[in-house]
C-alpha cells in the first residue's frame, strides 16, 4: 500500500513520528503503567504498544509454551494476541486490567487454535521442548535439574487442558483471583476449586514420574 | 482439625494472595488454624512440601525466549497498522483534536448527521402550530416518517457513490480510481467520509496522477483542519517531485501555519528536489 517510507523525505512524518518521540521521552524519564499505555494504545497512539509487547511477551509466551506445549505454536499465538489487541483496542476498558484482559485474549486465541489444529486433545512431546532433555532416562539415577525440567513439561503434558489452564493463570500472583474467574468466565469459588484440584492433579503426576524415573517404587 | 481438612487448605497457604485471617472457600477451619496443625503434624508436613515444590518447579520452570520472528511480525504489523488510512486518520485526529476546538464534524458520521438533520425537522414540525401532536397512525406522522426514510437513503446513497475504499482497491485500474476520485470531487456537500477517501487517496494511492487529481479535490475543503493535517502527513511519504510541489502549493494556499516547520527543513534539504525545495521557500515566504 502506497509507497514506502522514504528515509530522505522531507520533513518529520508528522503524524507517524511524533508518537514514537513522544514515547522514548516518557519511558526515559519515567515508566507508564500497562493501563495507561493500553488507553494510549486505543486513544490512537499505537506505538505505545511496543513498549507493552517489551514488557509482556515474554512471560505470555512462556504461559503458552506451558500451556500447549509447543514453542512454535505458542510464538503464533502469542502474535494473534497482539493482533487482536491492535484490532481490539476499541475494546479495552477504562476500568480494565491490561494483564487480564492479555490472558484473556490468549485463552480464546489458544482455544481457536487447538479448534484449527484438531478436534483431539493435543499431545506433549517433551523431548521437543526441551534438547536431550532424555538423553538417557535410564542411566540417571540421580535427577538432574534438566530432567526435573522435561518430567515436569510430561507432567503438564498429562493435565487435562482445563487444569493446565486454570493452574497456569492462578500461578500468576500478580491476577487476583477474580481475575482468573473472569478469564475463565466462571465464579471465583469455582476458579479457586479447579485451580487446587489441579494443584494436587500436577503434583500426583509430576512425583509419579519421578518415582518412575528413579526407579524407587511407587510413592508411599 | 484433621489431616484431610488441613491438606485442602494447602494450596491457600501457598498462595501469597491469601490473607492470614481468612476462611478458606469450601472449610470451616482458618488458615491459621491450618498453619497450626501442619506445624505439629509430619505427615502433612511432607504432602506440604511436596506441594510446595511443584508448584515451586513450576513457577521457575525456564522457557527460551521465543525466536526473532515473533518481534519482528510484531513490529511489522505494528509498521502496517499505523500506516492504514484508519489509523493515519486517527493519528490527525488525535493530534488537532487537542489544539483546536472545530473537529466535531468529523465525528459526525453520515448517519448520525442524519438523525440530527431529522431530529431538526422534527422539532421544527412540533413547533409548527398547524401540526398536531404526532400520533403514531396520523396522515402527518407518516409523511414525516416518509422524509426521514428519504433522508436516510440520500446519506447513505451518497455514501455508496463515495465508497472510495482505497486500500482495498489498489487493485482496479488508475482510471476507474480516478473516477472514483471524480465522483467524490463533484458531490456538492461531500460528507466526512468522502473528504475522508479524497485523504486517503493523497496519503496512498499509488498512482501519482490520483494522488493529484484527489489533492486538487480537497481545494473546496482547505479550511478543514483534518484535510490540511492530512496533505501535511502526505507530504511526509511522497516521493514524486511534482506532487510534492503541489502539496506544497496546497499547504501555501491555504496558509497552513502548522505546516511551516516542515517546509522550513524541506527548503534546505539537500536530499529533496531543486524545484520541491524553491516551492518550500516560496509557501514559506507566503505564511
Ligand atoms: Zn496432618
Amino acid at each position: 500500500m502506497g509507497p514506502p517510507a522514504n528515509p530522505l523525505a522531507p520533513g518529520n512524518l508528522p503524524m507517524v513520528n511524533r508518537a514514537r518521540a513522544a514515547t522514548t521521552v516518557e519511558s526515559a524519564t519515567e515508566q507508564r503503567p500497562d493501563h495507561a499505555l493500553m488507553l494510549a494504545v486505543r486513544g490512537g497512539e499505537l506505538d505505545a504498544l511496543g513498549e507493552l509487547f517489551e514488557r509482556h511477551h515474554g512471560r505470555l509466551f512462556g504461559f503458552l509454551v506451558k500451556l500447549t506445549g509447543d514453542r512454535t505454536a505458542a510464538e503464533d499465538i502469542s502474535q494473534i494476541v497482539f493482533q487482536r489487541m491492535l484490532k481490539y483496542r476499541h475494546t479495552y476498558r477504562d476500568d480494565g486490567s491490561f494483564t487480564a484482559w492479555m490472558y484473556h485474549l490468549a485463552r480464546r486465541c489458544a482455544a481457536d487454535h487447538f479448534r484449527r489444529a484438531s478436534a483431539a486433545p493435543h499431545a506433549i512431546d517433551p523431548s521437543a521442548l526441551h534438547d536431550h532433555a532424555d538423553d538417557a532416562p535410564h542411566a540417571a539415577h540421580h535427577a538432574t535439574t534438566r530432567d526435573d525440567h522435561a518430567l515436569l513439561h510430561a507432567a503438564l503434558a498429562r493435565l487435562d487442558h482445563g487444569d493446565r489452564e486454570v493452574l497456569l493463570l492462578s500461578r500468576f500472583q500478580e491476577l487476583s483471583f477474580a481475575e482468573v474467574a473472569g478469564i475463565l468466565e466462571c465464579s471465583v469459588g469455582a476458579a479457586k476449586v479447579r485451580a487446587h484440584r489441579a494443584m494436587h492433579a500436577l503434583r500426583d503426576i509430576y512425583f509419579n514420574l519421578q518415582s518412575t524415573r528413579t526407579g524407587q517404587g511407587k510413592i508411599p | 482439625m484433621n489431616c484431610q481438612r488441613v491438606r485442602q487448605i494447602f494450596p491457600e497457604l501457598l498462595d501469597s494472595r491469601t490473607s492470614a485471617t481468612q476462611v478458606p472457600s469450601g472449610s470451616t477451619g482458618t488458615i491459621e488454624e491450618a498453619r497450626a496443625h501442619l506445624a505439629s503434624c509430619p505427615d502433612c508436613q511432607r504432602e506440604f512440601a511436596r506441594l510446595s515444590q511443584t508448584m515451586q518447579a513450576l513457577d521457575t520452570l525456564p522457557i527460551a525466549p521465543p525466536s526473532g520472528r515473533l518481534r519482528r511480525d510484531f513490529y511489522a504489523m505494528l509498521e502496517e497498522e499505523k500506516h492504514s488510512a484508519e489509523s493515519v486518520r486517527a493519528a490527525a485526529e488525535r493530534q488537532y483534536r487537542v489544539r483546536r476546538a472545530a473537529m466535531w464534524r468529523w465525528v459526525l458520521s453520515p448517519l448520525a448527521a442524519c438523525a440530527l438533520v431529522a431530529a431538526g425537522f422534527f422539532a421544527g414540525r412540533k413547533v409548527t402550530p398547524m401540526a398536531p401532536a404526532p400520533a403514531t397512525s396520523s396522515p402527518d406522522a407518516v409523511a414525516l416518517q416518509q422524509q426521514i426514510k428519504q433522508l436516510q437513503d440520500q446519506v447513505s446513497n451518497m455514501g455508496t457513490l463515495v465508497s472510495y475504499s482505497l486500500l482495498q482497491q489498489q487493485q482496479r485500474p488508475a482510471n476507474d480510481r480516478l473516477r472514483g476520485v471524480m465522483s467524490s470531487a463533484t458531490l456538492e456537500n461531500p460528507s466526512d467520509r468522502a473528504i475522508n477517501d479524497l485523504i486517503s487517496a493523497v496519503a496512498f494511492d499509488s498512482s501519482p496522477n490520483v494522488r493529484l487529481r484527489a489533492l486538487e479535490a480537497l481545494y473546496p475543503h482547505a479550511e478543514q483542519d483534518v484535510v490540511r493535517a492530512g496533505v501535511l502527513a502526505s507530504l511526509g511519504r511522497e516521493q514524486n517531485p511534482l506532487v510534492q510541489v503541489s502539496m506544497i502549493d496546497f499547504l501555501a494556499a491555504a496558509n497552513d501555519v502548522e505546516a511551516r516547520p516542515a517546509l522550513e527543513k524541506i527548503s534546505v534539504s539537500v536530499a529533496s528536489d531543486e524545484n520541491v525545495r524553491n516551492a518550500a521557500r516560496r509557501a514559506l515566504t507566503q505564511f
